[in-house]
């Protein structure tokens, strides 16, 4: 393990803005965001997750695929990527971009969202959970890989995974890195004890069971409950460091002769998602299109992926208006399993060990 | 302009290094209208051949989706008219988008890919107004198609509802008049007189041994034929429920009730075939727009045998 001084991060994070575009996590208006970083001094490491998650760098909100000439019909794909460098993404974060990573390479690979990858270096820092991350519940509280660097904050400075050769390679070229003393190790594992100890949400079983558990809930009242109650309003897909649908639509110029094919952002949770033509909507209720979200992350995508698409970053829950909880939720659906007596020998093992 | 990326120093956080990247799965391939005709007042025949002929680029990826379900191939560079039944290609028109349109033309037509289109919307309509010798953009074919073959030897039911002919017309033209196989028919439902599509078709595909029922769904002036949903004829077919195998597209509403009476007439599960209309943007397995349950009907349909949809309580 590598470690730098508070000044090291700073040489760090100077010469990389010589060489990259640089985004980081600052305050915007007292708001968690992340931003780009022109000086050093803009990053503040933070210790909560920010408002969006970090995927609009990799995966934008808006993305152009094709540029068209509507009078001779020519198309030209678009594959743009720049070197950047993204600091401050907490292990949720490192995880979720390790699923988009997969989803975007599965079946046939998808040309722009790997070249922004190849492209784009990850530094990664420690956080500490507020009242709603559950990353712990999920298995997504360290990161292991997906990072190029890793910064642990101690009291001197920082101690460093090294994730990556092009993490070694900005950490020799831009900064002084010496192996980490004992010390920072031990202040480092002190704070990773305390951070295990303050996890205040926490799903009552272990994910590997949740895929079960959402296919017997598809007839649980908690859908119609918190359909009721919710806007329809998207805002947890865009926040959600995995929901990617998305949506492809032209752009003609203004003169009508050139334009661009874009894809942008979509969510399962607004009205029109799975409308067609005839007018026939397959998700018409809100608490349908909130059940098909919340499989997505539990369910669906596990049964492909193998692993849960949510990372417990509790963006979507910080961000609802009217406090849809998909902790809570999941909770609800755990509970009303166990009583419907099948419950799956995970959660018996889980509850046997408290 | 074109960027292509470059490449970087292979690191285990990057996906796979790449020399020169893929290419991008969403270039269309240029197609000339070799024939565009009017059907009714919505609908338009159009037949498609490829400007390059057969684009030689054309790389298929089998999809990963881990399911006991079948999956579907996704086209990533160039686009081929090796087309099956049921299959679809995205088809646009530069400023309009593009959307999903099933293949309406047999399998090997040597007339090329044709798509009947109607028009309901802004692209539908833009292409309305593509005259012969103009062109469309299309990508695919995308999905999965009917496997006609496997229905040698057995009776065919086919029931089609409104615009789900289109699709049909493509695997009875790949069937009717084909030996080996068992007795072929149909009933087709729409609207109202004006709606009907393929008539003249029709009366040629029952002289080769289709027995065709056709019906609409309200009482029309001058109409001397059969009236209420398709579900009225299903009596006539008289069904050998072991040696049937029954096809089944249409519009949403329709597809609970014929299933019942399949199932009454003794049918079971793995003989009913079904194509499911979803919303694509994308047809990759990846915008999302087209889940069933956890089940991309982009790739892994659109054509479903019934007992692979259950437990995809979206999908009927
Ligand atoms: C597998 C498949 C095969 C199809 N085959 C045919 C066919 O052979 N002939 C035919 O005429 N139509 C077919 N359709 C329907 C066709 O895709 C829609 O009519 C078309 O997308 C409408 O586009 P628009 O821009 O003209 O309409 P819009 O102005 O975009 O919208 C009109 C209506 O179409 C719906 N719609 C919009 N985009 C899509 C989309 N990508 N997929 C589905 N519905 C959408 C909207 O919800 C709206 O209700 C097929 C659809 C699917 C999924
Ligand atoms: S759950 Fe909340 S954030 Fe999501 S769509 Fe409903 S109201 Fe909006
Ligand atoms: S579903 Fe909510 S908690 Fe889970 S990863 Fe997405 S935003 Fe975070
Ligand atoms: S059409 Fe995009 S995922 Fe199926």
């Amino acid at each position: 393990m590598k470690f730098i001084t508070k000044t090291g991060l700073k040489a760090l994070v100077t010469g990389l803005i010589r060489d990259y575009k640089v985004y980081g996590t600052v305050k915007k208006d007292g708001f968690p965001a992340y931003g780009e970083i022109t000086d050093a001094k803009q990053l503040v490491l933070l210790q909560t997750p920010t408002h969006l998650s970090a995927k609009g760098f990799v995966f934008p909100e808006r993305e152009t695929l094709l540029r068209f000439n509507m009078e001779d019909g020519s198309h030209k794909p678009v594959v743009e990527a720049a070197d950047q460098v993204i600091i401050g993404l907490h292990a949720c974060d490192i995880h979720a971009m390790l699923l988009m990573d997969r989803v975007f390479a599965y079946g046939a690979p998808d040309a722009n969202y790997l070249a922004r990858r190849a492209k784009t270096l990850v530094i990664g820092t420690d956080c500490m959970p507020d009242e709603h991350c559950f990353c712990q519940s999920i298995g997504t509280m360290h990161a292991t890989e997906g990072f190029d660097l890793f910064l642990h904050q101690t009291k001197n400075g920082f101690a460093i995974d090294v994730g990556t050769k092009r993490g070694a390679a900005i950490l020799r070229k831009y900064t002084k890195a010496v192996t980490a003393a004992a010390s920072e190790i031990r202040n480092m594992e002190a704070f990773e004890k305390k951070r295990a100890g303050s996890f205040k949400t926490r799903l009552d079983a272990p994910a590997a069971a949740l895929p079960a558990i959402y296919a017997r809930s598809d007839a649980s009242p908690v859908w119609d409950r918190i359909g009721s109650i919710c806007y329809g309003c998207g805002s947890c897909n865009n926040v959600c460091p995995t929901c990617y649908c998305f949506d492809v639509r032209d752009e003609p110029a203004a003169n009508l002769k050139q334009g661009e094919r874009v894809r942008v952002w979509d969510a399962c949770t607004l009205e029109e998602f799975a409308l067609v033509a005839g007018g026939h909507n397959f998700r018409k209720p809100r608490g349908a299109r909130l059940r098909h979200r919340f499989n997505r992350k539990f369910r669906y995508l596990t049964d492909v992926f193998n692993a849960p698409f949510c990372v417990g970053c509790g963006r979507c829950i910080r961000t609802c208006l009217v406090n849809i909880n998909i902790a809570e939720v999941t909770n609800e659906l755990i509970a009303e399993d166990a009583k419907r007596g099948i419950i799956d020998e995970t959660v018996r093992t889980k509850k046997a060990e408290r | 302009m074109t960027k292509t990326p470059q490449t970087v120093p292979a690191t285990n956080t990057a996906p796979a290094p790449q020399q020169t990247g893929p290419a991008s799965p969403y270039l269309p391939t240029e197609a000339l209208v070799t024939r565009a005709a009017k059907l009714t007042e919505k609908e338009r025949l159009f037949a498609l051949a490829l400007l390059n002929g057969q684009n030689p680029n054309h790389t298929q990826y089998p999809v990963a989706v881990e399911s006991t379900r079948p999956s579907g191939i996704a086209p990533n560079a160039g686009s081929t008219l090796n087309y099956l039944p049921g299959q679809f290609y995205m088809v646009g028109l530069p400023g309009y988008g593009e959307a999903p349109f099933s293949v309406a033309s047999p399998l090997g037509a040597s007339e090329g890919l044709e798509l009947c289109i109607r028009a309901v919307g802004n692209l539908t309509n833009a292409i309305h107004r593509v005259p012969k010798g103009g062109r469309l953009w299309i990508r695919g074919p995308f999905g999965t198609g009917f496997d006609a073959a496997s229905m040698k030897g057995r009776d065919v039911v086919f029931i089609a509802g409104g615009i789900g002919i289109v699709p049909m017309r493509s695997l009875i033209k790949t069937i009717v008049g084909n030996p080996g196989y068992g007795r072929l028919s149909l009933i087709y439902g729409t609207k109202s007189p004006d709606d009907l599509l393929f008539s003249g078709e029709m009366t040629e595909w029952s002289k080769a041994g289709l027995r065709a029922f056709v019906t609409i769904d309200k009482p029309a002036k001058g109409w001397s034929g059969n009236v209420g949903v398709v579900t009225t004829l299903m009596a006539k077919l008289d069904i050998d429920p072991v040696r049937t195998t029954a096809v089944i597209i249409g519009p949403p509403v329709m597809y609970k009730f014929v299933i019942m009476n399949l199932r009454k007439a003794g049918m079971r599960d793995e003989d009913i075939l079904v194509s499911l209309e979803r919303r694509m943007k994308c047809g990759l397995g990846k915008c999302g727009h087209c889940q069933i349950n956890g089940v991309y009907a982009c790739q892994c349909g659109p054509v479903f045998k019934l007992s692979d949809l259950h437990g995809l309580p979206e999908a009927l």
